[in-house]
């Protein structure tokens, strides 16, 4: 049985566990032996985004140690990828990793999933840099679609929603302007899905903050347990 | 001008929350953004083989930003041989007192100004104002802000945050009363800047592109007041940053292509004029005397290393529109002259990051600049380089610094980060208290930290 090693992200293993058990059941029904390397932490991206390099490397540091470049890397998160795949080797002095964003190596693997959310009407949130750095857009399209969802597009969906890390409290106003235009967006679906822990917070945060109906759910948790109505 | 362009810390966020409570003009800057948006998604998608005229472009501007010294001292002798007068000015003031210096000596009492950044960049109209001469503004849009006594919103669109009835009360109020109908407004405008047009003893323009080979000014204009700013005025006073030039008109062609089409969406601008030297003798219109004025005022800092590529930037405010930090900030956040990415990259590199640090972070990283970029200018990645020597030059706060170093400390292994994220845990009913929790728990709910991943019982 070919093996993934599955990278929780820090986001993921404190905030969003189930998302992070989701996948892991995800990659096993897909054929996967889930690795899970208990030496990791997390990627850096917090510090390096904020501009502090030494930080960033320091704990970049645990990842590198953490994970063989040998078995694929798979994380449920679009800029967590983004990072180790674009900013990470440069930044510690390191050879690249074998790392996949769940959604393109399930679709890339061509995993079969069961109709969990036929009937439902679902709108996916491209994260930014899983779309424009990673240019990873059909692929939790197609497995949504896979699922029997019927997707609604977003009216903006090249629109960010507002997390980006640091900037997410340096400024908080613009930041959940945001996440009100995205949330206001999808007002018609059953749930707004995303696949990345960060905008996941933001997102439903705010929703739970203003009362807002909207439902806001990881893609993992999205294609492995459908979305309860 | 430092000062001028300087950014104090906290100004970004405070005009912003302004822009925010102001309804009427997220919704004028979203519909102006989103039409010059969507015009050059389309005006893109029409050409074939966009990417690759992207490509050729860049290329064009990073060999030019390479060899800037050769190519500006070719431009200044071909205009010189067209009968240009040419002078250097390494700051503002130099290039500010130059123009005055014209205008002293023609006697001149009324500049009739085309739009031109780098003239807001200089403070011109101030420093003419301090001299007696009065400058008017005669693009429609800079006319309306100079109106108003307010910088422009936006590199393209100046008053794009302005509703009709806006423009209406600060035109009554300026002279005859208006109607608050786009043709009244525009047939008022027309009309007075006719009056300044033939009046005025001195023209001055920027330049989209100061072409070496030949010596020329490349103007790109939709309001043709480019046109009459050149050839009515006995004197034109080109202003040119040095990173405008372009070594040949076939490089010009190619950023053409581009320039129109990424700014407004439009093939080519209703006006794109080429102008080399003053009026020759068999000609009907145009100078006699053209001055051009080559300015660096800071340029020359963004040479070294990699933010060298924002000296490409062609300034068609594509990255200004597909911004969503823009779209809801507004132009003024930014400071007075430039904004949206573009600004938040280049005002630190002109002014110097300890002057505008709030600027680099005004930004959610989301890379739709870079996208957007017709000269592939990697926005957001300059916006994280700005962020790391912020750090490094020690203008990040010591709270700041510090908190980044105990959580390396805390997570630079699995122990530590065990440990501390049980504190965390522990400790979760404080974070509303205080520091990031506190601003984020303002407006959002906080994520609840439970039972890790890790120490899940099914995990394996």
């Amino acid at each position: 049985v070919p093996s993934v090693q599955l990278f929780a992200t820090c986001l993921g293993d404190l905030v969003a566990p189930e998302a992070v058990a989701d996948a892991a059941d995800l990659l096993r029904t897909a054929g996967f032996d889930v690795e899970f390397p208990d030496r990791q932490v997390c990627c850096g991206q917090p510090a390096f985004n904020a501009g502090h390099h030494a930080a960033a490397c320091r704990v970049a540091r645990t990842f590198v140690r953490a994970f063989d470049r040998v078995t694929p890397i798979v994380c449920p998160s679009g800029s967590c990828a983004t990072m180790i795949s674009r900013y990470l080797p440069e930044l510690v002095g390191t050879a690249e990793f074998d790392i996949w964003e769940l959604s393109a190596f399930l679709d890339h693997h061509g995993a079969e999933l069961p109709p969990r959310n036929a009937g439902r009407r679902l709108a996916y949130h491209d994260s930014c840099h899983m779309l424009r750095e990673l240019r990873i857009s059909d692929a939790p399209r197609r497995l949504l679609e896979r699922t029997g969802a019927e997707l609604v597009p977003l009216p903006r969906p090249d629109l960010c929603c507002g997390f980006g890390g640091t900037f997410s409290v340096r400024q908080p106003e613009l930041s959940v302007a945001m996440a009100d235009e995205k949330l206001g967006g999808a007002r018609g679906a059953d749930a707004l899905v995303t696949a990345d822990p960060g905008c996941l917070i933001h997102l439903a945060g705010r929703a739970r903050h203003t009362g807002d109906a909207v439902r806001v759910v990881h893609l993992a948790t999205a294609l492995a347990q459908g979305v309860q109505t | 001008v430092k000062t001028f362009l300087a950014q104090p810390p906290d100004r970004f966020r405070a005009i912003a929350r302004r822009a925010l409570a102001d309804a009427r003009m997220q919704e004028a800057t979203d519909a102006a953004t989103f039409r010059l948006h969507q015009g050059r998604l389309d005006a893109w998608q029409a050409l074939p083989r966009v990417e690759e005229l992207r490509e050729r472009a860049h290329a064009i501007r990073m060999e030019t930003v390479e060899n800037l010294d050769r190519y500006v001292e070719e431009f200044a002798a071909a205009a010189q041989s067209a009968g240009a007068r040419v002078h250097r000015a390494a700051t503002a003031e130099d290039a500010c007192a130059y123009v005055a210096d014209v205008c002293r000596r023609r006697g001149a009492r009324l500049v009739a100004k085309a739009k031109s950044m780098l003239s807001e960049e200089i403070r011109l109209n101030e420093a003419l104002a301090a001299v007696g001469v009065e400058a008017v503004e005669c693009d429609l849009g800079e006319y309306v802000m100079q109106l108003a006594g307010e910088h422009p919103a936006h590199i393209l669109a100046p008053a794009l945050e302005k509703t009709a009835v806006e423009i209406a009360t600060l035109f009554s109020r300026a002279g005859n009363a208006v109607e608050p109908e786009l043709e009244a407004l525009a047939d008022e405008a027309r009309r007075r800047l006719r009056g300044v047009f033939e009046a005025a003893d001195v023209g001055v323009t920027g330049a989209n592109f100061a072409v070496a080979e030949t010596g020329s000014i490349c103007l790109v204009t939709n309001e043709g007041n480019g046109g009459l700013v050149t050839a009515l005025p006995p004197v034109h006073v080109a202003l040119v940053g040095i990173e405008r030039v372009v070594p040949k008109l076939a490089d010009l062609a190619v950023l053409l292509q581009l320039l129109a089409r990424s700014a407004t969406g439009q093939p080519l601008s209703s006006y794109t004029r080429l102008l080399t030297g003053p009026r020759r003798d068999r000609e009907d219109d145009g100078p006699e005397e053209l001055h051009v004025v080559i300015i660096d005022n800071g340029r020359t800092n963004l040479r070294a290393g990699r933010y060298k590529e924002m000296l490409a930037c062609i300034r068609c405010g594509a990255c200004l529109n597909v911004c969503p930090v823009y779209r809801k900030a507004g132009g003024n956040s930014y400071g007075p002259v430039y904004s949206g990415p573009m600004g938040a990259v280049l005002v630190p590199l002109l002014v110097g990051l300890e002057h505008a640090p709030s600027l680099p972070h005004a930004s959610s990283l989301c890379g739709a600049c870079t996208a957007a970029c017709p000269v592939k200018i990697p926005l957001h990645e300059l916006l994280l380089d700005l962020r790391r020597d912020l750090v490094g030059g020690g203008a990040a706060s010591r709270l700041e610094r510090i908190a980044f170093q105990l959580w390396a400390l805390a997570w630079s292994g699995p122990r530590l980060y065990r440990a501390s994220t049980t504190a965390a845990r522990l400790l979760q009913p404080l974070a509303s208290l205080a520091g990031p929790g506190r601003r984020w728990a303002a407006d959002r709910t906080l994520p609840r930290l439970g039972r890790r991943y890790r120490d899940r019982a099914d995990m394996r």
